[in-house]
């Protein structure tokens, strides 16, 4: 059933945990969350940007933020979104799984 | 899922916005681009390249809240209906043809259904079997019987190798089987009644009955509509008379099934009690057969007496038929191996002589659960035969619908190459054409179910013509329905896929170059149209057999007036009538119905010419011209002016009248051929017929010209004597009026007349002269006429395909036939370019089918009267006819390229 968009970051899922990381700190537009993974990355992880708006569809489906139209800092009309609490459990559960994935990953390039 | 659901519903308002926000991003993006010091117009075009295909990622984002194939196909039918509306003539013939073809298919399959496959309104249908044996023939090759079954009462029917099958046995066997059975639960037997009179309340009506052991509903298990059912203690000699009422006779006489029980019911004026009515759609164990009355089979002894009450010992007499229900666990093979031993041992018992034992009948165990197969071995072969044919006609529209769609296909080459090349993917592309053929065929499958309903009710009259008890009630149920919703389905990917994946051929670049066809697509729609020529020769063909058998029928010289003649039946001895009696009832009645206005001669004779033969002789018994035997005679009982109403030639002598009464000195006229036979060249006219059995004598009063007895079908005119029915009387007499104007409009006066003469006899089988011949040819006529209606649909399904390819051909070569005609080619050069190739494409599809015609036609060949299945004349018209109509088709386009204006043509490239 059609094809899935090639991600570019190297960990499948980690871009919800990305965004949901991001819409703890605090609320943000589509723009504003690329602009801030960007820059808080140190211009490492680049979003692709038209990935962005499926994985905030699939966020707010299942419950996990909440878009409402709002007005951004240089005003323009734009959909600003925030976390919820079932979002912030979620992005506990990905953290742990993040956490115990990448210490998994270091013992194994750190093996001799 | 309610949230997915709502979101779905939203999806419309949610598509908007998702469209906005992404707009906000591009701009905001373009923005810190143009800050960054690029040029306003390159910080749009890298704003749109680093986000990506937008149109796409809206539909990623969508399918996060619609799964994505719902919203496509809701796309895809959206536009597929758009498109289809678009192309208004194109649509209305494809769902047309298809419709068409969808119908005719139902409705065989229909009739198939009904009679071939379903299974009997009762309990358990598949554990019930039905008893029959096999023997070989009871005649040995010197024609005489040589059999245990001395008298048979029912049918009996050849099956291969000469062999004969029966479902009838003597009561004898019944009970064999009855006790200790291990492989049945419960073996009940039955026997078909014939019609019989039933007074209800005053009304007197004819009504078809069937003999019913005690456990026979009990075995079928059914349940009373009301009352009770006959059981044990009501079949036994000297029960009290009971009987069961169908639901359709308790509803017509008594309102409502209740009503009828403890009503008293006479049968052949013998009183009966209601005690039970049937369940509604319950008809016993033959399709064939819808009985009125269910009575006790020992209540036969009261309606028939010594005969019927002689035939329970007798164990060589074959008359009751049987079933059985399996136990449980038990198969029919185990059953078969079970039962036939003590089969054997019991039929040897009763033979006589070393002939006869040596064919003796050996038990046959037949699958019970569409009940007797009578109907079955009449129309399985015709019914196949008609769904092979419509199977054609569906072949040739579908065949039809994939070559339009290749036409159009190669129209919207470009459309699909621009699509592919926005980067949607071929099976996307696919996807969306083949929705639209399915919802094409979705739509011909729904007019088709239209179609079928129709077709059902027409092809149920044309079937039952001439037939008062019509029982088979062909309907569209829900398999029926299945069937033809699969087989649209089917339709639509079949025309559908071809030229799908032809015009998605990922050779992009060109298809945008120049937007033409190629090659490949042209053979494809040759080699269809190819296929439904051939296949509409055949249709074709047979069509042009069968109706040349109905007319060779109808040309048969029968030697008796067809026309403006009214027949019916009465039986005066069921009322009561008896003996001499019942000779002048007859005879006062004929002269009532003479003397109407408007009736020009009435007669009665025994039966119809038509039924002459089935329902016995008047004299049974050798008959002997000078102590020579006469072999093959046929003698019918006829009234006075017999020959004057049926406008039978009165050769020599005087024809039968009122003077031969029952006192009188018997009388005989003979026909031709025994005239020629038994007195050669002598005057057979005062000659005498000695009745050595009983002791009489025939005075030969008149020769009559020769008649055909029975169907015109059969073959020779017998040799036919016809004798005074008041002389050699009979039960039931057939009544024949020759009227001035429309015979059946006297119907109306025969029954007052009848009524006034005693009410309680009811006046059956009322049909004139030429239905009765026509219903003994019922299954030509309906062939003549259905083969005739498809191959007029094949027909114009195949020219609409070949005008469809002749036209796109026509359009694809436009420049090319401007080039010719700017070089000097005249018209009839450019029309004789376009119908050579039609007349090419005709005669390739006949070269493939007069082979498979020559071949297939074999099979059909039982079916055909006076013409062979590979009558040349008839092949050569049917090539003739399909020739000419591809001619036509061809020669529309043939005359539009001709006026192509080569100035136009060349600008045009």
């Amino acid at each position: 059933m059609g094809r899935k968009p090639k991600k570019n970051d190297s960990l499948p899922g980690s871009l919800d945990m990305l965004i949901l990381r991001t819409l703890s700190l605090r609320d943000l537009h589509g723009y504003g969350i690329v602009q801030f993974i960007q820059q808080s990355s140190g211009n490492e992880l680049l979003v692709e940007e038209g990935s962005l708006y499926p994985a905030l569809q699939r966020l707010e489906l299942n419950g996990w933020i909440e878009g409402e139209w709002g007005v951004t800092s240089n005003n323009r009309r734009a959909r600003i979104y925030k976390i919820t609490p079932a979002g912030r459990n979620q992005l506990a559960v990905e953290t742990q799984k993040y956490a115990r994935l990448t210490l998994a990953i270091a013992h194994v390039m750190g093996a001799e | 899922m309610w949230r997915r659901l709502r979101y779905w519903m939203e999806s419309e308002r949610r598509g908007e916005s998702l469209r906005e926000e992404m707009e906000l991003h591009l701009a905001e993006k373009a923005e810190e681009l143009e800050a960054d010091g690029m040029p306003a117009e390159r910080a749009r075009a890298e704003a749109r390249r680093r986000f990506g295909n937008a149109g796409l990622k809206q539909e990623e984002s969508r399918e996060v809240w619609v799964t994505r194939f719902l919203s496509e196909f809701v796309q895809d039918f959206r536009y597929g209906v758009r498109t289809l509306i678009a192309n208004k003539g194109f649509s209305a013939l494809a769902v047309l043809s298809l419709a068409l073809g969808i119908g005719a298919n139902t409705t065989i399959y229909s009739f198939m259904e009904s009679i071939l496959l379903r299974s009997l309104p009762v309990g358990d249908p598949g554990s019930l079997v039905v008893l029959n044996w096999q023997s070989p023939p009871p005649q040995n090759a010197n024609k005489e019987w040589v059999h245990v079954m001395h008298g048979l009462q029912g049918r009996g029917w050849p099956i291969e190798k000469g062999m004969m099958m029966s479902g009838m046995f003597p009561y004898g066997a019944f009970e064999m089987f009855r006790e200790e059975n291990p492989v049945f639960s419960t073996v009940f037997g039955y026997f078909d009644g014939l019609n019989r009179n039933l007074v209800v309340r005053g009304h007197a009506r004819s009504a078809s009955t069937e003999f019913v052991t005690g456990g026979y509903f009990r075995g079928l298990g059914v349940t009373p509509a009301a009352g009770r059912f006959v059981d044990f203690e009501d079949d036994r000699p000297g029960a009290p008379p009971v009987a069961v009422l169908s639901f359709a006779v308790s509803q017509e006489r008594f309102g409502e099934a209740a009503n009828a029980i403890g009503e008293s019911v006479l049968v052949d004026n013998v009183a009966f009690t209601v005690i039970g009515v049937t369940p509604p759609g319950f008809f016993g164990v033959d399709p064939a057969a819808v009985p009125d009355v269910y009575l006790p089979m020992r209540a036969n002894v009261l309606l028939d007496g010594e005969t019927a009450a002689s035939r329970y010992p007798d164990g060589n007499f074959y008359w009751i038929e049987m079933m059985g229900r399996l136990r449980p666990g038990v198969t029919m093979a185990q059953a078969q191996a079970a039962l036939a031993p003590r089969f054997h041992e019991w039929v040897a018992a009763t033979a006589t002589t070393e002939a006869e034992r040596a064919r003796l009948p050996a038990l046959r165990l037949n699958p019970g659960a569409a009940g007797l197969g009578g109907l079955r071995r009449q129309y399985a072969k015709p019914l196949y035969v008609l769904l092979l044919m419509v199977g054609l006609i569906l072949a040739i529209a579908c065949a039809n619908i994939a070559n339009l769609m290749l036409g159009r296909a190669a129209a919207r080459r470009r459309e699909m190459a621009v699509r592919l090349s926005l980067g949607a993917g071929r099976f996307r592309v696919v996807r969306q054409l083949l929705t639209e053929s399915v919802v094409l065929a979705s739509m011909g499958g729904a007019l088709g179910v239209l179609f079928a309903v129709w077709g059902v009710r027409a092809l149920t009259l044309l079937f039952s013509r001439g037939r008062e008890e019509f029982t088979l009630h062909a309907e569209l149920n829900w398999y029926v329905l299945g069937a033809t919703a699969g087989l649209s389905v089917l339709c639509g990917v079949f025309f559908g896929l071809v030229p799908a994946l032809q015009s998605t051929r990922p050779d992009v670049m060109s298809a945008l170059k120049n937007g033409r066809g190629g090659g490949s697509r042209h053979r494809a729609q040759n080699i269809l149209v190819v296929a439904q020529i051939a296949m509409s020769f055949l249709i074709l063909a047979a069509a042009g057999l069968f109706v040349q058998t109905l007319n060779n029928l109808h040309s048969v010289q029968l030697g008796y007036a067809r026309d403006n003649i009214l027949l019916f039946t009465v039986n005066a001895r069921r009322a009561g009538h008896r003996d001499s009696e019942l000779t002048t009832f007859y005879e006062s009645l004929r002269k009532r119905l003479e003397a109407v206005p408007g009736v020009r001669s009435a007669t009665h004779s025994q039966s119809s010419i038509t039924n002459a033969g089935f329902t016995g002789q008047a004299i049974r018994g050798p008959m002997q011209i000078d102590g020579v035997t006469i072999e093959d005679a046929r003698v019918l009982g006829t009234g006075p002016r017999f020959q004057t109403t049926m406008q039978i030639p009165v050769l020599a002598g005087r024809e039968i009248d009122e003077r031969d009464e029952s006192g009188s000195r018997p009388v005989a006229v003979i026909s031709e051929r025994l005239a020629r036979k038994y007195f050669a060249r002598e005057n057979p006219v005062g000659r005498r017929i000695t009745l050595p059995e009983e002791n009489r004598e025939l005075e030969i009063v008149g020769v009559s010209a020769n008649l055909r007895y029975g169907s015109p079908k059969n073959e020779e005119s017998p040799m036919t004597v016809l004798v005074a029915v008041s002389q050699f009387p009979s039960d039931r007499v057939t009544y024949a009026l020759r009227t001035t104007g429309d015979p059946l409009q006297y119907a109306g006066d025969v029954r007052e007349i009848v009524r006034e003469a005693d009410a309680s006899i009811p006046v059956t089988n009322v049909a004139t002269q030429a239905a009765e011949i026509d219903r003994t040819i019922n299954r030509e006529i309906t062939f003549a006429k259905l083969c005739t209606g498809f191959a007029i649909l094949a027909l114009l399904t195949a020219c609409v395909g070949l005008y469809g390819t002749m036209s796109y051909s026509v359009t694809r070569q436009f420049s090319e036939i401007g080039i010719r005609m700017a070089l000097g080619a005249p018209r009839g050069a450019v029309v004789w370019m376009v119908l050579r190739r039609v007349l090419l494409l005709a005669a390739a599809g006949l070269a493939i089918s007069v082979p498979v015609a020559l071949g297939a036609f074999k099979f059909v060949q039982s079916f055909l009267f006076g013409t062979r299945p590979n009558d040349p004349a008839t092949l050569a018209l049917a090539g003739a006819v399909l020739l000419s109509a591809a001619i036509v088709a061809g020669y529309v386009p043939a005359r539009r390229a001709s006026r192509i204006d080569p100035l136009v043509a060349l600008r045009h490239e």
